[in-house]
């Protein structure tokens, strides 16, 4: 499967009046063609400026960004210019964002934000645009999709927001597709609805998808592959069915641990003691030691290495959990 | 539901000019029990009875012999009709006369302030926020730290010396045969703006800074929205995200800040008007005021309240076409 | 004694702050020289009768000049005007502040028809231009100076208030305020002891900046020459500049000092105004912060910053490469 994305070796920073913030650290992304791949972890964790920094997205300054290479679709786009990013943008990868109340402009119809991607980018005349925004409105889900169009994003409900981004997303059908939190501002039946939409879309589309999330069960439901990130760096990454039955690195079990389970009333309901370091203060070694059950004096000293350990599988830990138990 | 929300602003904005006239039929009233003491001040070298029979032709003449009610009806009943009463100078003028003699001298300094201040303006503060953090910035921070605590009458003073007396770039003082002497020739109009310079400049540096300043603030602020985001992911040109996306966003604020102004603005002037002797309805109030000539002075308060009134129903139906958001709910 | 040891640390903060600072010493400065003003002035102000000493420019006997008609010693004057301007400023400030959060507080906390009257004559004061009604109130009701602060007062309050009533409308709606309320604790307590305590930092802050404000309103006033007749204040300075001839005369410090002293007493009370809204709520800071202490990194700092999150570095040794797939490690070898 030749990937459609190749992300070498990501760093960001950002200044601020406590120091450097350390936002990514030396991050490795693949994402294969078709292949819809998840990166998981708590708030604060980098996902976000990760995904972002794809669609060199992150605004320097003030931010420091280094990359080894950002291949896309076949090319190294790292050092793109802003002209060359706009006509990538929004044609051959496209954002779904978090909470579709602020992210669509509030004093434009949604018709229109949607035209806008299809003048750009496809050089419609508004006309063509605005069938072009119907077809897709219709695609996507959404009742009356002509009237909607002329709606103001305030006028319409959560759900229906989050299909309009959708709508957009999908709108030039591009190769690649990042979605930060797509479901997080969304009630739980909404949001099953719209990552329903979301998988079908892709799957028709043949569309590939990063999905940014910090929700174990979304992950679970659609993805193929998973990268879990903690505190700036990726501590493990393996294809879905292996992580959640074989979970390697003690914060992905943490975090597993976390989500209450309904078939297995017995096991508790836990959680990771502990908080997230403060990005400008991490600690020493590994960024986990401090709230890891199995930390030893060498997790206190080194950061340990990413490691291949199993079919697509890597893990940063030096004292992993294997299927028969620590080694 | 927005025909609802103008048609709600323009009655609360009736309602606010009713509360304002009826202010301002009942201040002068303040602390006198006969209105004709308030209105002919008692003289040194009167005697008590030619004081009496003055008192009783000003009761005459003003209307205040009937009920202060039945005084209150006919001051609405002349307001109706465009009378704002007769002004104490000689010859018993119409206040509305003397006002719209000066009105369209007041309107070319405020006009011209506001029209230069706001481009200007804006255009330095979108300056600002585009650059924001560089020297552009730094400059229009540091000019508006100073300017706000630099009242406008020293800057004309300053002007005024500078400008004026010492390098005979424009007029000092405004020409007291401008206006006599007015004809529309160009010749004429180049005279008053020669003798607006001064006055506009002094009051159109604070407005160009404060303007900038707010447009600034409201545009870092749009910029800084998630939707500015999704612009950028959608691949939209530079200039596209500015004008169609930042810029109109930015209008809602500053918008509502002019509406807010207004009514500073016109006190200002009042200052400036007096520093040049500007032949306006500031001077005409100060000199009213001097003369204790309250119809003048309250009706010039009235025609001011009801202009800023107006300015500020018409910014509102502007934020209303800007803004789709607007309902019957108040943004305020 | 808990009061007294807020209000000191509350200056300690400010104390702290660089803006802060310069804001502190200069009103400390400006109430030094109110008070002590006879003792720092070297000419009597008043003093009309020095028929040699007319129109003279700044020198080492006359710091900052004489005036033109009357001989005046302008830096005695000058000193003197701090005294009107600080007493109407600070004072109006002052009961400002009172009168808007007492107003504010009972508009949010009450609501229904206290809120509404409140609200609408907010609404209206906004829209009678303030200094025409100042001028129309002192003439019905006198030039007398405590009469002046009061009709400042009067038509000051309604700023605060507006932005107090949102404030508590806030407020009233939080957890230890229902808390309040469910163990029955009255209406007046709940407002007394929990509402006005969470304006405090708005009501400080209003109090600097309405005094600045009231600064300049009161030197336009004088300067129109409708202020207290019998004192000696800075616009009336200016007025009396204009009209004896300073600036066909060419005297630019009889101009420059009273104007400069506004500027300077309204400049310090604003900044104090402005550093404590900081204060209180950081995102009003310019955000242009970010991009200042962009350009102020130091690059090699960043780059070993940058470098020592490098896995291959810290490590020592290269990643394993991965048989097929993606090959992750390639930029070593490149």
């Amino acid at each position: 499967m030749e990937p459609i994305l190749k992300l070498r070796n990501l760093k960001v920073v950002f200044p601020t009046n406590f120091g450097l913030i350390r936002a990514v650290e030396s991050v490795d992304l693949d994402i294969g063609d078709r292949e819809c791949v998840a990166l998981v972890g708590e708030s604060g964790c980098g996902k976000s400026v990760t995904s972002q920094s794809v669609m060199r997205l992150i605004e320097s300054p003030p931010a420091v960004t280094r990359v080894d290479a950002i291949e896309f679709a076949g090319r190294d786009i790292k050092d793109y210019g802003p002209k060359q990013m706009q006509e990538i943008r929004g044609k051959e990868m496209s954002m779904i964002f978090q909470d579709a109340m602020t992210s669509l402009n509030p004093v434009m119809t949604v018709g229109n934000q949607i035209d806008e991607m299809y003048r750009r980018h496809q050089g419609d005349s508004k006309k063509a645009a605005r069938q072009k925004t119907v077809r897709a409105l219709e695609l996507i889900g959404l009742p009356e999709p002509t009237a909607r169009a002329n709606s103001f994003p305030h006028e319409l409900s959560g759900g229906m927001r989050q299909r309009v981004l959708l709508a957009m997303a999908f709108a030039c059908m591009p190769k690649l597709i990042i979605a930060d939190e797509p479901t997080t501002a969304l009630d739980v039946t909404i949001q099953a609805q719209v990552l329903k939409t979301l998988r079908g879309m892709q799957r028709g589309c043949g569309t590939s998808l990063l999905l940014v999330t910090h929700d174990l069960s979304v992950v679970a439901s659609i993805a193929d592959t998973v990268y879990v990130m903690y505190s700036g760096k990726i501590v493990e990454k393996a294809p879905v069915k292996d992580l959640f039955t074989a979970p390697q690195h003690p914060y992905t079990v943490g975090l597993m641990a976390a989500v209450p389970r309904l078939t297995d009333e017995k096991r508790k309901f836990t959680q990771i003691p502990g908080a997230v370091p403060h990005p400008a203060r991490k600690p020493s070694g590994c960024y986990f030691h401090p709230r890891c059950d199995y930390a030893t004096a060498e997790c206190k000293k080194e950061m340990p290495p990413l490691v291949k350990s199993g079919a697509d599988r890597e893990v940063r830990c030096f004292h992993p959990l294997t299927a028969g138990g620590r080694q | 539901m927005k025909s609802a929300y103008v048609i709600k602003r323009i009655l609360y904005s009736i309602f606010v000019f009713a509360v304002v006239i009826t202010l301002n039929f009942f201040i002068p009233r303040i602390g006198v029990d006969d209105p004709a003491e308030r209105y002919y001040p008692p003289q040194g070298n009167m005697s008590q009875i030619e004081y009496e029979i003055i008192k009783q032709v000003t009761r005459q003449q003003y209307g205040f012999h009937v009920s202060t009610w039945q005084q209150y009806l006919n001051y609405l009943k002349g307001l109706s009709r465009g009378d704002l009463g007769t002004s104490f100078r000689p010859g018993s003028p119409a206040v509305i006369d003397l006002i719209l003699e000066r009105l369209p001298w007041t309107l070319v300094l405020s006009v011209s302030t506001m029209l230069i201040g706001l481009t200007i303006g804006v255009l330095f503060g979108v300056v600002a926020a585009v650059k924001r953090g560089r020297w552009q910035d730094t400059m229009l921070l540091n000019a508006s730290t100073v300017m706000v605590a630099l009242p406008s009458f020293f800057v004309a003073l300053i002007l005024s010396f500078y400008l004026g007396f010492e390098l005979g770039v424009f007029p000092a003082y405004t020409d007291s045969t401008m206006v006599s002497s007015f004809t529309w020739t160009w010749e004429s109009i180049a005279r008053v703006a020669e003798n607006a310079a001064l006055p506009v400049m002094s009051m159109v540096v604070g407005s160009i800074i404060s303007y900038a300043q707010g447009t600034r603030n409201a545009v870092i602020a749009v910029t800084n929205e998630d939707f500015v985001l999704t612009a950028k992911a959608k691949g939209l040109k530079q200039g596209t995200i500015r004008y169609k996306h930042i810029l109109r966003n930015s209008m809602l604020p500053i918008v509502t800040s002019l509406g807010m102004s207004i009514s500073g603005l016109i006190g200002g002037q009042v200052v400036i008007e007096q520093v040049f002797n500007w032949n306006g309805m500031g001077t005409l109030f100060l000199a009213a005021n001097n003369s204790n000539d309250y119809p003048l002075m309250m009706g010039i308060m009235l025609l001011l309240s009801g202009f800023t009134i107006f300015a500020i129903l018409v910014t509102d139906l502007v934020y209303v076409l800007l803004d789709p958001r607007v309902t019957v709910g108040d943004k305020r | 004694m808990k009061r007294i040891k807020g209000m000191s640390l509350f200056v300690g903060r400010l104390w702290s702050h660089k803006q802060g600072k310069i804001g502190l010493i200069m009103v400390s400065v400006l109430i030094l020289v109110a008070v002590f003003a006879p003792f720092i002035a070297p000419f009597n102000p008043y003093d009309v009768s020095e028929r040699t000493t007319k129109g003279l420019a700044p020198s080492a006997k006359h710091w900052l000049g004489t005036t033109i008609n009357t001989g005046q010693d302008i830096f005695s004057m000058l000193v003197y005007g701090t005294r009107v301007s600080l007493v109407v400023g600070v004072t109006s400030g002052v009961c400002i502040a009172i009168v808007g959060s007492i107003l504010g507080v009972m508009a949010g906390y009450i609501g229904g028809f206290v809120d509404t009257l409140l609200m609408r004559i907010v609404d209206i004061m906004l829209v009678i231009p303030t200094l025409p009604l100042v001028i129309v109130l002192t003439n019905v009701l006198g030039r007398d100076f405590w009469i002046i602060i009061l009709i400042f007062v009067a038509l000051g309050w309604t700023g605060l208030a507006r932005t107090i009533r949102s404030l508590v409308l806030v407020l009233k709606n939080s957890n230890y305020v229902k808390a309040a309320e469910l163990a029955g604790a009255s209406r007046w307590h709940i407002m007394i002891r929990h509402i006005l305590p969470g304006t405090s930092h708005l009501v400080i802050m209003s109090t600097a900046l309405s005094s600045a404000g009231i600064m300049v309103a009161e030197a336009g006033l004088s300067f129109l020459g409708l202020g207290d007749p019998t004192a000696i204040s800075w616009g009336k300075m200016l007025a009396d500049a204009q009209s004896g001839g300073a600036l066909l005369f060419g005297a630019w410090w009889w101009i420059l000092a009273p104007g400069l002293g506004i500027f300077l007493a309204v400049f310090s009370f604003m900044r104090l105004g402005i550093v404590m809204e900081e204060m209180a709520n950081p995102r009003m800071k310019q955000t242009s912060g970010v991009y200042k202490l962009f350009r102020s990194l130091d690059s090699s700092y960043v780059e070993d910053v940058l470098n020592s999150m490098d896995d291959y570095q810290q490590i020592g040794v290269g990643r394993p490469l991965e048989k097929g797939g993606a090959t992750h490690g390639t930029n070593l070898e490149a």
